[in-house]
């Protein structure tokens, strides 16, 4: 009978060893040890797209804190009155909500932007960039639907006019506007609609597309800008994804955080007079930030072009960008390089240098109350 | 009004102290901290015979040297200057009853400046012990001048009751002693000697941060593990020193901390709540940030970590003092001088004489209600930048006007504004010259007839324009 000289060590298995039998917790470390991050001199650009979820985090955990204590309908307003002005610490959840949603919608755009000029749209990672449109746009109707909850003078009358612009799409546009407001008017019935949006409908589509987005970008990794693609494998530099770049994602996360805190404390979210119908609107009226481009741009083509073949116009203008914008993939695919992939590039600067001139513009002259 | 006004358009004249106090105490906190931290340092390489060691820490002093005795002392000035044109009247107080006290802090101050730039200019040339002593020498100083300068400071807050039985009597300066060991004295010099030590490693490890990690694994290594344990006994002993801080400020100063818990309505001082929180923030992040990069991984801890840690500090600084100064409102001198610098027990004479006809400023060009503006509320209001006078009372007419200024001239026991204001004084023709001036500021009416007889006797109910918790649209946040 043979005699066993080195028995194995007997150790006791512990409650990581526990979890992981059942949940396979090493297979997904494995899988994001598997990932390495670029490192280049535009490494910065991938901190966004982490940012931007950690923003979206920040959504969720603040926004179910507000569902606890918001009444949509009649009493909008006056629960948001609670929140901002009665409620312990209501007011610091609900100015963390409105900052990091802003902040969310900018980081967001940084990371498409930057997407777009490492041309990570190109194979193989196409349906990606499609995944990320389709988050973008979701992340506006967010801000859009949120907007409005507090019911107040400045959201109701944005509420309007951004719906205005909905009334401007051709055959379908007034029935679509109409089935947004819930009537012909906006009023506390828009709110509960858009309250169902905001807290249900869009989740619901948010949070699977989100995992499929990062499910891709697991599995193909960053993309490097098209310099750094371009050199010699052993010039190329990396990072593990985990726990090295993590790490660094955290404290990225981590400055977030403050920026958040700081901007809450210092410029807490205020709250309005009440919304009245009857009301004429007041002075400065404006979209936020992220719907003034559109709404300039309309304003722009209106001085020259009025009517409705100037909204025609706009919105042609403005399809005709979402369309190059969406199909960008297909006529800059990879290995194609030359003319195509620099009219690309340049269209893309044409496209940002527009929207912050836009913007700007838009601040500059904020004397269109009506649109 | 025994001074001329300093008019600091949009930024007003407080913020101006303000901003240069939050960056000298940075500097002359580390003045304090530095001062342990450099003999400890030099013990520690002359005990371990490391050469690199007592070559970074030479490297440190001098950028020591330099912050301190450069932008440390003319920052320092720069305060005299700013309380003495923007709070003469306080200022005036304080040399009357302290200036015994800043004799004693002008003669450490001149040793431990001195000791500096020995300390520095003596690296090599003198014996490791002279050395060290040198430095022992330069910490013992720089320390007994902030325990002299907190006495000075805590009495604003606290100058406690011996000396409010004295005080405008003329007889203040003899209870020069039970004033400086006030009720908040000895917590704060905790507090206070903490964030020094705190600071001390902050910018220690600014220096540490240089060092090639590559080229000097172990310096880098030691170093920054070691100047990072800097901040430890402030992390662990802070929470507990502000306890007992918060326990020896008055109920009323607590109260305005709380203010902001459950509102952002409450007028400006809700901001006070909001300053603790950004400390706290920020202060957890510094201690994430040194245990995870300095502590953890001391050798990629990389120049920018330094800056990023020392701005937070920056801000941690900046919020707390902020808060500090807030929770003496409406003083300047606690229960004694309010922010406008008048004094409590001169408000029934100057209600009785008038506030601008006893002025010795009085300026004949100017119409007594500006002149009350400038002189009773321009110490914390501008008329269109900080808490904007223009902001605050956007939407109300003259009779709104009116019913807010003579709430604040009555200060009646259940005033909300009492807290945090100090009454108006003057005659109700005065409080009425007030009332029309703001009324013209803010609406750009031409001046009219007086408001009503009743208007400056009665109030009928608080207004919402400095943020009373009435209605939702009253409630403006604190900007």
């Amino acid at each position: 009978m043979g005699t066993l000289l080195y028995p194995e060590p007997k150790t006791k298995p512990g409650l990581y060893d526990w979890l992981d039998e059942r949940l396979g917790i090493s297979d997904v470390i494995a899988l994001a040890k598997h990932k390495t991050v670029p490192q280049h001199r535009h490494s910065f650009w991938y901190y966004w797209g982490g940012l931007s979820l950690f923003f979206f985090i920040i959504q969720l955990f603040t926004g179910i804190l507000l569902l606890v204590y918001f009444r949509p309908g009649k009493d909008a307003y006056d629960s948001v009155r609670q929140i901002t002005y009665d409620i312990d610490f209501g007011w610091l959840i609900r100015s963390v909500h409105s900052w990091s949603a802003n902040l969310m919608v900018f980081a967001v755009c940084v990371h498409m932007f930057s997407a777009f000029f490492m041309k990570a749209y190109q194979k193989p990672r196409e349906f990606a960039w499609w995944s990320g449109l389709v988050l973008l746009l979701l992340t506006l109707v967010f801000g859009f639907s949120g907007y409005l909850l507090p019911m107040d003078e400045l959201s109701f009358v944005a509420t309007k006019i951004g719906l205005q612009f909905s009334n401007m799409i051709p055959v379908v546009g007034p029935v679509l506007a109409d089935l947004i407001r819930g009537g012909p008017q906006v009023s506390p019935d828009t709110v509960q609609r858009f309250f169902a949006l905001h807290v249900v409908v869009l989740p619901l589509l948010f949070l699977p597309l989100l995992m499929f987005h990062l499910f891709l970008v697991q599995k193909h990794g960053n993309a490097s800008p098209p310099g750094e693609e371009s050199r010699p494998a052993s010039e190329k530099q990396t990072m593990p994804f985990f726990p090295n770049f993590f790490a660094m994602d955290l404290g990225m996360w981590l400055i977030a955080l403050n920026v958040i805190t700081i901007l809450a404390t210092l410029f807490p979210w205020d709250l309005g007079p009440q919304a009245d119908p009857l009301a004429s609107a007041p002075n400065g009226i404006h979209p936020e930030w992220y719907f003034m481009p559109p709404f300039h741009l309309l304003k722009i083509i209106g001085r020259f072009v009025p009517g409705v073949t100037g909204e025609l116009l706009g919105m042609g203008l403005f399809a005709a960008v979402l369309i190059f914008w969406t199909l960008v993939p297909l006529f800059d695919p990879k290995g194609k390089a030359g003319r195509a992939g620099r009219f690309v590039t340049w269209g893309g600067v044409l496209v940002l240098s527009g929207m912050i001139l836009l913007i700007a513009l838009g601040y500059a002259d904020l004397g269109y109350t009506h649109l | 009004m025994n001074y001329p006004v300093w008019d600091v358009p949009i930024l007003g004249s407080a913020w101006v102290i303000g901003i240069i106090a939050i960056f000298h105490v940075m500097i002359s906190h580390f003045a304090v901290g530095g001062g342990f931290y450099l003999p400890m340092a030099e013990r520690k390489a002359l005990r371990d015979g490391s050469g690199e060691w007592l070559t970074a820490i030479r490297a440190h002093s001098k950028f020591f040297l330099v912050l301190t005795t450069s932008f440390g002392a003319v920052s320092g000035v720069g305060i005299w200057f700013a309380i003495g044109l923007a709070s003469p009247e306080s200022t005036s107080t304080l040399i009357h009853n302290f200036v015994f006290g800043w004799a004693m802090e002008w003669c450490f101050f001149l040793v431990e400046i001195s000791t500096a730039l020995v300390y520095y200019y003596t690296w090599g040339r003198v014996s490791d012990r002279l050395h060290l002593r040198l430095g022992w020498i330069y910490a013992g100083t720089s320390w007994c001048t902030l325990v002299i300068i907190n006495g000075i400071l805590t009495f604003m807050l606290t100058p406690g009751s011996a000396w409010l039985a004295v005080a405008g009597t003329g007889q203040e300066a003899s209870r020069f002693w039970s004033a400086f060991f006030n009720p908040t004295y000895w917590p704060s010099l905790v507090l206070r000697t903490l964030v020094c030590l705190a600071l001390a490693g902050v910018w220690a490890l600014i220096t540490a941060s240089r060092i090639n990690g590559f080229e000097h694994p172990r310096l880098k290594t030691e170093w920054i593990s070691w100047s990072a344990r800097w901040l430890v006994p402030a992390f662990l002993l802070m929470p507990l020193a502000l306890v007992w801080y918060l326990a020896s400020v008055p109920e009323s100063s607590r109260h305005l901390m709380q203010a902001g818990i459950s509102t952002i309505g409450s007028g400006v001082f809700t901001q006070i709540t909001r300053a603790a929180l950004v400390t706290v923030m920020t202060s957890a992040t510094i201690l994430a940030v040194v245990y995870f990069l300095a502590i953890r991984n001391p050798r990629d801890f990389g120049f920018g970590h330094g800056v990023a840690v020392l701005v937070l500090a920056l801000c941690a600084t900046g919020a707390t003092e902020h808060a500090r100064e807030m929770i003496r409102k409406p003083y300047t001198i606690g229960q004694h001088m309010y922010s406008n610098g008048v004094r409590r027990s001169d408000v029934a004479r100057l209600n009785e004489v008038g506030y601008a006809a006893s002025s010795p400023w009085r300026d004949s060009q100017m119409e007594t209600g500006e002149m009350m503006f400038r002189g009773q509320c321009m110490n914390c209001h501008t008329v269109d930048g900080y808490r904007s006078m223009r902001k605050l009372l956007e939407g109300h007419d003259r009779e709104a006007i009116a019913r807010i200024v003579n709430l604040l001239h009555q200060a009646p026991a259940d005033s909300p504004y009492r807290n945090f204001m100090p009454p108006v004084v003057g005659t109700p023709a005065e409080v009425n010259a007030l009332v029309g001036y703001l009324d013209r500021t803010v609406n750009g009416t031409k001046a009219g007839p007086s408001a009503p007889e009743s208007l400056t006797k009665k109030y009928s109910r608080a207004s919402p324009a400095l943020g009373l918790p009435m209605t939702a649209a009253a409630n403006q946040p604190d900007r």
